[in-house]
């Protein structure tokens, strides 16, 4: 879905921005890519000491369809990136990724041939979060800023993906 | 079927080679006749909600029943064993920890013990206590986690939510003593990287209090449950000999009566002085393999009361300056970080201390030739590192036996003739950590 | 299905160091007994621990002497695993003078890839290592899935990284890696791959197999 595809470029829209980027921030349902060691963090993210429902996002779509954010939790092997891209694909607009930990972000200690050396070369990534793995609040604060920076979206750049 | 044939419908004629279907489904058990023996494959994964991690199965289904089940696996392979081989020894325990990274500590016992075996060394009692208390902290933490995660694919989510609380308070113990919640590289060939701090034995005794209560909790909300009781007995039936020739270990060959635990049986790291009982079940299916971690949980318990009881002071670290990292290290004034007492040492007093630290760190010691195989008892099974040395500083070769890759061989064998819903229970019994699977 | 497996052994928990029925042999007479009864067999204890050096002819009698005979009672095959050691001058380290590391340097006329096996008694509690050296040009040996089941997914691994061919193999296929990969990665003659990093002062450094610190220092 997207109001983007039914409005025309250009058109000053601010009001009606903010409200839906707001929205669309405040219930951000992320689909469930845990991969390895990073995957653990982000369950305990979503556990409860710290609560990710506090943010409306416990809820992991296994579906991605109905999620809005992909959170690449961990090494991802040249085996699964194709599988990571048709995931992504299938996604409907807009979508964001998180990378977490340094292995999405730049392939981490792994420097060989069997890792994919950061995410970004296969999906576009709109927040980086390092760490080995990092802890919860580290991600928590990759996620707020991620809000803010939904918030601070245009229409036209929310289109923009894929 | 064919008997009750109305006049008006078709013979048994497969669906492909059909000019006309009723779409009143008067002819339906034709239908099924003709395709009676075809069964559908369904892919589940890797990305799933419920295949415990990157797991690929495809399976073989006829109607509801799994006829076969293939798991395909390589999704998360790193190449860890490969990348040792360019790393100093000291280094490789960073590698091997996020292997299995559910019971980190494990990989690095075993690495270890290894690297020391290879040495001729062995470290220090207060370390080997140390390595013990931790490794059994980190078997509950697992055991959590596979109650948190298999309780979520059954569908109580609770259960998620018990399990990582109490996983906090484990993890907050292992970031006191180690720096960080997972992936510690705190067990280092010759010992410990530091010393443990000076409240470890308060930490410890708290957890040893809150914990039995939490584990009572979790038999009070599973243990008698209806739905968990059907949707685990009798499911996924392994038996002893089936067991032997798969080389399935852990819960699931106690789960199926063997008390077989690398603990008693071959006892590394100071497990033979401490008295525990080796869980056994004898029902062989996944409400047996429950229990017997639940129980697990308390025997570990128990290991880590009597280690704390006896726990000897001394180094943590071997002597030996070639081999020790330093580690009787205290904290700098600014709370994190350099012990101006080590490093006015080597800086201002001694060239050869400097020079020592400096090819330690660099450089690494070299390490003999020769092999060793060290099977230690991980919460999933038997962990066993084949490890080569060609004499150099780096190791030669790695080869990491890792239970679950060994287990899930069996996981066709024990879903066949099972429901979809079943394959669940099954894998989630297992406890893969596909980590440890793919390396 | 349920309640029809065969009931495991009564056993209580077995003492620390023995296994669930009781006497072990000693690393010794286990060497000395497999000597008897495979003359062309080689053994070596090191560490405490046995290693037998088999030909690969012989390898599948080996295993099945080591599962049937009274005394070994070998029910489990633990570990299945492959090392490189090439041929001809094999350097791990090239720059000892700028890295200080030692150098390593050997130079071995014929390839071999060695296959170790790890057979273990869960009654007596004892385990030894079989080692079968094939040559790493064309290595093959045969499957002991007949004789263990659970060998299936460690020859596929063995397989995938090594290139050694088990004949009489079920399936084997690539298990970790892709299906189209090319090469085996655990070779020593395969690169370690990886990617240049970019560190400051616009330096790209080569991961640790393509180094040459030299050019980096000059």
């Amino acid at each position: 879905m997207g109001l983007e595809s039914k409005l025309p470029h250009g058109i000053l829209l601010t009001n009606l921005e903010k409200f839906v980027n707001y929205s669309r921030s405040a219930s951000l349902w992320p689909a469930t890519f845990g991969l390895a060691c990073c995957a653990i963090e982000m369950m305990a993210t979503g556990g409860p000491r710290h609560d990710m429902s506090r943010f409306g996002m416990e809820v992991f779509r296994g579906s991605p369809r109905q999620a809005d954010l992909m959170i690449v939790a961990g090494r991802v092997s040249n085996k699964m990136a194709p599988v990571l891209r048709r995931v992504y694909d299938q996604m409907s607009d807009p979508k964001w990724v998180l990378s977490m930990g340094v292995c999405a972000t730049s392939g981490g200690m792994f420097n060989n041939y069997a890792l994919v050396q950061g995410v970004d070369h296969i999906v576009p990534v709109d927040m980086y979060v390092p760490g080995c793995p990092p802890r919860p609040e580290m991600l928590l604060d990759g996620i707020l800023r991620l809000h803010e920076k939904i918030r601070g979206q245009t229409f036209a750049e929310q289109g923009a993906h894929g | 079927m064919a008997s009750d044939q109305t006049a008006g419908a078709p013979a048994v004629v497969h669906p492909d080679d059909r000019d006309e279907l009723y779409v009143d489904g008067a002819d339906w058990e034709t239908v099924v006749d003709a395709v009676e023996d075809e069964t559908i494959t369904v892919n589940m994964g890797p990305q799933h909600p419920s295949t415990h991690g990157v797991l690929r199965l495809v399976l073989e289904l006829d109607g509801e029943t799994v006829r076969k089940l293939t798991p395909i696996i390589g999704y998360l392979h790193t190449g860890i064993e490969k990348n040792a081989e360019y790393r100093t020894w000291v280094q490789g325990t960073t590698f091997f920890t996020r292997m299995d990274y559910l019971s980190p500590l494990f990989n690095e016992t075993a690495f270890s013990i290894g690297v020391e075996r290879l040495l001729g060394i062995e470290a220090p009692e207060r370390a080997q206590a140390v390595r013990v208390i931790l490794m059994e902290f980190n078997r509950i933490a697992s055991h959590l986690v596979w109650l948190a995660t298999g309780g979520l694919e059954l569908g109580s989510t609770t259960m998620m939510t018990f399990g990582f609380r109490e996983r906090e308070h484990v993890l907050d113990l292992f970031e006191s003593q180690s720096g960080l919640r997972m992936n510690h590289a705190y067990i280092r060939p010759g010992g410990l990287a530091q010393d443990v701090t000076d409240d470890f034995v308060e930490r410890c005794d708290a957890l040893l209090e809150l914990l039995p209560r939490k584990i009572a909790e979790y038999e009070a909300l599973l243990l008698r449950n209806p739905i968990w009781n059907d949707r685990l007995r009798g499911v996924g039936i392994i038996d002893a000999p089936t067991c032997y020739a798969y080389g399935v270990t852990g819960p699931l060959l106690r789960a199926a009566g063997v008390p077989w635990d690398l603990r008693k049986a071959a006892p590394y790291s100071g497990y033979d002085r401490y008295e525990f009982d080796v869980v056994t079940e004898d029902a062989c299916d996944s409400f047996a393999r429950f229990v017997v971690r639940v129980e697990e949980m308390r025997q570990s318990l128990h290991i880590i009361r009597q280690a704390l009881d006896t726990l000897p002071g001394g180094p943590v670290m071997v002597a030996d300056k070639r081999i020790a990292w330093p580690s009787q290290q205290s904290l700098g004034a600014d709370g994190i970080g350099n012990d101006p007492e080590y490093i006015r040492h080597i800086m201002g007093e001694s060239m050869e201390s400097l020079i020592n630290h400096f090819k330690l760190v660099t450089q690494g010691f070299p390490v003999p030739a020769g092999q060793v195989y060290v099977p230690v008892e991980s919460p999933r099974g038997e962990l066993g590192y084949a490890m080569t040395s060609s004499g150099t500083n780096k190791p030669y070769r790695v080869h990491v036996r890792d239970p679950s890759f060994v287990n899930l061989q069996a996981a066709d064998l024990m879903t066949r003739g099972h429901m979809v819903a079943d394959v669940i229970a099954v894998v989630a019994s297992l406890d893969p950590v596909m980590g440890g699977v793919d390396r | 299905m349920t309640g029809d497996h065969a009931p495991a052994p009564a056993f209580g928990v077995p003492a620390p160091g023995r296994g669930l029925t009781g006497e072990a042999l000693t690393t010794e007479r286990l060497a000395q007994r497999l000597v008897e009864a495979f003359p062309g067999a080689t053994t070596d204890i090191q560490h405490g621990e046995l290693t037998v050096h088999v030909d690969p002819g012989t390898i599948i009698e080996v295993l099945a002497f080591c599962r049937d005979d009274d005394d070994f009672a070998c029910e489990m095959l633990a570990d299945l695993a492959g090392v490189h050691w090439p041929a001809g001058d094999h350097v791990v380290e090239r720059q000892a003078s700028t890295t200080g590391w030692p150098e390593y340097r050997t130079t071995r006329e014929r390839g071999v890839i060695e296959v170790q096996y790890v057979v273990r008694s869960v009654s007596r509690n004892h385990w030894l290592r079989l080692s079968v050296g094939v040559d790493d040009d064309d290595p093959r040996l045969p499957t002991a899935t007949i004789l263990y089941p659970t060998a299936n997914y460690h020859e596929r691994e063995v397989y995938d990284f090594f290139g050694v061919d088990f004949t009489g193999h079920p399936d084997l296929t690539r298990i970790l890696m892709p299906d189209d990969w090319v090469g085996h990665p655990h070779r020593k003659d395969y690169p370690l791959g990886g990617v240049d990093v970019p560190y400051e002062n616009d330096q790209f450094i080569p991961p640790p197999d393509e180094r040459d610190l030299r050019e980096v220092v000059d």
